[in-house]
């Protein structure tokens, strides 16, 4: 009797096992970059249409494309995919960047990595494979760089963003100024010192204790915050499911969210922290001249507007 | 003296029978595999619910569904050496033979006292020290008899207690039993399906056939069990 | 005249040998060579001044008091449940014994995110905790709470098991012989199936002391209140990579100890029966 397949145990080992499966594909999304449900953003496609690729000459020209360290912009059309690390914070926008891109060059596909920046760095140094990275931290672009990993002269600023504060649409703790972050008893989510964002919020809190608020303030901030976690939409995450009442993120997450996702607090450009994003090619990669177009994408006009459609501030 | 009359649908019958052991005699139980048999005796010892019973036992009514007594297992007082003499193996032969009369928290000269003489009486002084899971097989059933008579039980019941024997070990264990059944003037029943220990130690024989009771009387009269039970 | 060794049956059976050598080997460096490389990238000078960093001992600190506690609880409650469980048939016994089962095959996240539905500030449930001030989500109880869910079945099956095939004879014999329910199960139950238990328990240990997926979801990461030893790891091997890989021989150091206790015990039971 013990191990009898009956009917009814037949049916409902298969109710378990359509459980599990659905399971399956839920964890499948919530991988190590878990995908704020708010980001996924479907901004006007009528303004990513028809980007002009960048290169002068016709695409039904092959030229032969020289494998100097400045790859040349001349397009060929091939069949090939880029791998691109990037930066977490560009999880909504890579969505539109990569069809944008293809529809640009066709024939070439990119593949995002997206990461908390310190963990790709991480990951390259360690051997990864990667075409182009796209680093939300000068830092560490600085290290990667000065380690040798960029093909010389192609890391560049790629865009900026502001940290904001975000609450949650009900705003349950009633967060009107930045000054009620240090009323205690309100649940704040952060990012890891190590992640970029977090290393640019502790930044602002600096900033703003010594320009108009106290020390006092930041400490009482500070001891406020329930979880440090090790990437931005993540934070974005836990405050759109209200389990906290105000997050620090990038502007970008805030702008590029449906409306009603969140409330949000800004902060004063004196204040805030300009993050600066680069993109660059490595070394590493062989694919240097579709990585090439790709850099060139992202600085043209086109990459900008996709940027800034998802809350980026343009570079000056 | 035990009377027991009991009902219990099965699943491929219906036990229905009534039993009589008398004491000082051992009543010995036969019949075909899955006859009823240990049935019989877990019923009787409380570990299983019959659907309609009366059990007395020298008087005092363990079980009786007209009036809804049903005494707990550990109140009925009767030895019973199941299938699998159960020896505790992480206790040792002394802990064993006094478990009962630990559980029913006698003082403890008195169980020392009884403990040490029962490893006497069974032979077993020498193993009063060794972990009971090293024994051998009849050493393991030696044990298991002391530890159920030492509770001082108005019953004693045996399921199958020689199948896995030697011969020697089986000769002493029989004359053990029936001497100590004799001494203690208590009814015993023991189930075997060798008829020769019927004819050897019992003073009473009954057979069992699906449930029911198909022959009683005097073991050397014992009909062929299969004659009986019309198996093949 | 063939010399000896070139005979077939002897040629056969060198190639066997070979074979079996040859796999032996493959299989062992594969699993001990990244361990050892764990530490060979860690000098013992780093090793011991990473020992003092705060980091360091306050995610020891509660990752075994934590696990501790969820060992514990699984214990206290697990083994009678496992008890009942196993003795009784009940309606929907079926579907307790599968749900026992499932969180060994959901994945961590995906137990982190349940847990966070139910108990989250405005989960289904802890909506209700938080109308009288209490939180769930985000304290050191989320961490045990997901360390129990995670864990717990390791215990439980292995407790249902041993239970299921504890012969009745022995608690039957012990109640005939006069001991109720409470000193039978002290005194013969337990007793027999505590080595048994012991190993599931320390296999709970173990996968407790791990846990980090569903943590980091439901508890989030905040030190001293829920950054275990595997969320310390996580985020300090970008930090400061010594840090990382002192938690991380820490953790190999733990398990291995777990695994000798486990293997002493079922020697120890081996040689009972």
């Amino acid at each position: 009797m013990k191990g009898t397949l009956t009917p009814s145990r037949l049916a409902l080992i298969s109710i378990v096992l359509g459980l599990l499966m659905i399971a399956a594909l839920f964890a499948g999304c919530t991988q190590s970059t878990t995908t704020t449900p708010a980001a996924t953003a479907t901004p006007t496609a009528a303004a990513t249409a028809v980007p002009t690729p960048v290169a002068t000459t016709a695409p039904a020209v092959p030229t032969t494309v020289a494998t100097t360290a400045t790859p040349a912009p001349t397009y060929t059309p091939s069949q090939s995919n880029i791998v691109a690390f990037t930066a977490a914070s560009l999880s909504g926008a890579s969505k539109t960047i990569g069809p944008s891109f293809t529809a640009a060059y066709p024939g070439t596909t990119v593949s995002f990595n997206l990461d908390g920046t310190q963990n790709l760095k991480a990951q390259v140094e360690n051997g990864a494979y990667a075409d182009v990275f796209i680093s939300a931290s000068n830092a560490y672009t600085n290290t990667l760089n000065s380690e040798g990993y960029f093909v010389p002269n192609t890391v560049k600023t790629l865009t900026t963003n502001y940290i904001i504060v975000i609450l949650p649409a009900s705003n349950p703790a009633n967060i009107q100024t930045l000054a009620d972050l240090a009323k205690p008893g309100i649940k704040i989510a952060m990012e890891a010192k190590n992640v970029p964002a977090g290393t640019a919020t502790l930044a602002v809190l600096n900033n703003l204790a010594n320009d108009t608020y106290s020390q006092n303030w930041m400490n009482q901030t500070l001891a406020n915050v329930v979880t440090y976690e090790t990437s931005e939409p993540a934070v974005a995450t836990k405050v759109s499911l209200g389990e906290v009442d105000a997050g620090f993120v990038y502007q970008s997450t805030a702008t590029a969210a449906p409306t009603g996702t969140y409330q949000s607090i800004t902060i004063p450009k004196k204040d805030n922290y300009l993050q600066t994003y680069t993109i660059g090619i490595l070394k590493e990669s062989k694919n240097q001249a579709q990585a090439g177009w790709f850099e060139q994408y992202m600085l043209s006009s086109a990459g900008q507007n996709i940027l800034t459609q998802y809350g980026f501030t343009t570079p000056k | 003296m035990l009377e027991a009359v009991l009902v219990k649908k099965l699943r491929d019958y219906t036990l229905d029978l009534s039993l009589r052991a008398a004491p000082g005699k051992i009543t010995v139980l036969m019949g075909t595999n899955g006859s009823g048999k240990s049935t019989t005796l877990n019923i009787i010892a409380g570990l299983l619910a019959p659907d309609t019973a009366s059990i007395t036992l020298n008087g005092e009514c363990l079980y009786k569904t007209d009036d809804g007594t049903d005494l707990p297992v550990e109140d009925r007082r009767i030895g019973y050496v199941l299938q699998n003499p159960a020896v505790f193996p992480h206790m040792t032969v002394y802990d064993n033979v006094a478990f009962g009369l630990r559980a029913r928290r006698l003082p403890r000269e008195e169980i020392a006292a009884h403990t040490a003489d029962w490893l006497g009486r069974m032979h077993i002084t020498d193993l009063a020290n060794v972990k009971a899971g090293r024994l051998s097989g009849g050493q393991k059933q030696r044990v298991a008899l002391a530890r159920a008579l030492a509770i001082k039980p108005s019953l004693l019941m045996l399921d199958e207690p020689f199948t896995a024997l030697d011969t020697d070990s089986i000769r002493t264990v029989k004359g053990l039993t029936r001497r100590f059944v004799q001494d203690m003037h208590i009814p015993c029943i023991l189930v075997t399906h060798r008829v020769a220990d019927s004819e050897e130690i019992g003073d009473r024989a009954c057979v069992i056939c699906n449930g029911k009771m198909e022959w009683e009387g005097i073991p050397g009269e014992m009909p062929e069990i299969c004659s009986v039970c019309h198996c093949r | 005249m063939i010399p000896q060794r070139f005979r077939p049956k002897n040629y056969r059976q060198s190639l066997t040998y070979l074979v079996a050598g040859i796999l032996i080997v493959a299989v062992t460096l594969y699993l001990a060579l990244p361990i050892l490389a764990l530490f060979l990238r860690i000098t013992p000078d780093e090793f011991f001044s990473a020992l003092h960093d705060p980091e360091v001992t306050s995610a020891l600190w509660l990752s075994l008091l934590t696990t501790v506690i969820t060992l514990i609880i699984v214990i206290v409650i697990g083994t009678p449940f496992a008890y009942f469980h196993s003795r009784f048939s009940y309606p929907g016994k079926m579907v307790v014994d599968t749900l026992i089962d499932l969180p060994l095959v959901l994945p961590p996240a995906v137990a982190g995110v349940a847990l966070l539905m139910l108990y989250g500030r405005v989960g289904l449930l802890g909506r209700y905790a938080n109308m009288f001030g209490i939180s769930i989500a985000f304290t050191t109880l989320a961490v045990i709470m997901a360390q129990i869910f995670v864990a717990s079945p390791f215990y439980l099956r292995q407790a249902k098991s041993l239970f299921e095939q504890l012969d009745p004879a022995y608690e039957q014999t012990a109640r005939t012989l006069g001991a109720s329910s409470l000193r039978t199960m002290a005194q013969v139950t337990l007793p027999m199936t505590a080595g048994g238990l012991v190993s599931g328990a320390v296999m709970t240990f173990g996968r407790a002391l791990g846990e980090f997926g569903a943590t980091i979801m439901f508890a989030g990461n905040l030190p001293g209140v829920t950054q275990t030893m595997p969320l310390a790891v996580y985020v300090g091997m970008e930090s400061d990579l010594s840090i990382g890989l002192t938690l991380s021989i820490l953790l190999v150091i733990i398990s291995f100890a777990i695994m000798i206790v486990v293997r002493l015990i079922q020697k120890r039971e081996a040689g009972h029966a």
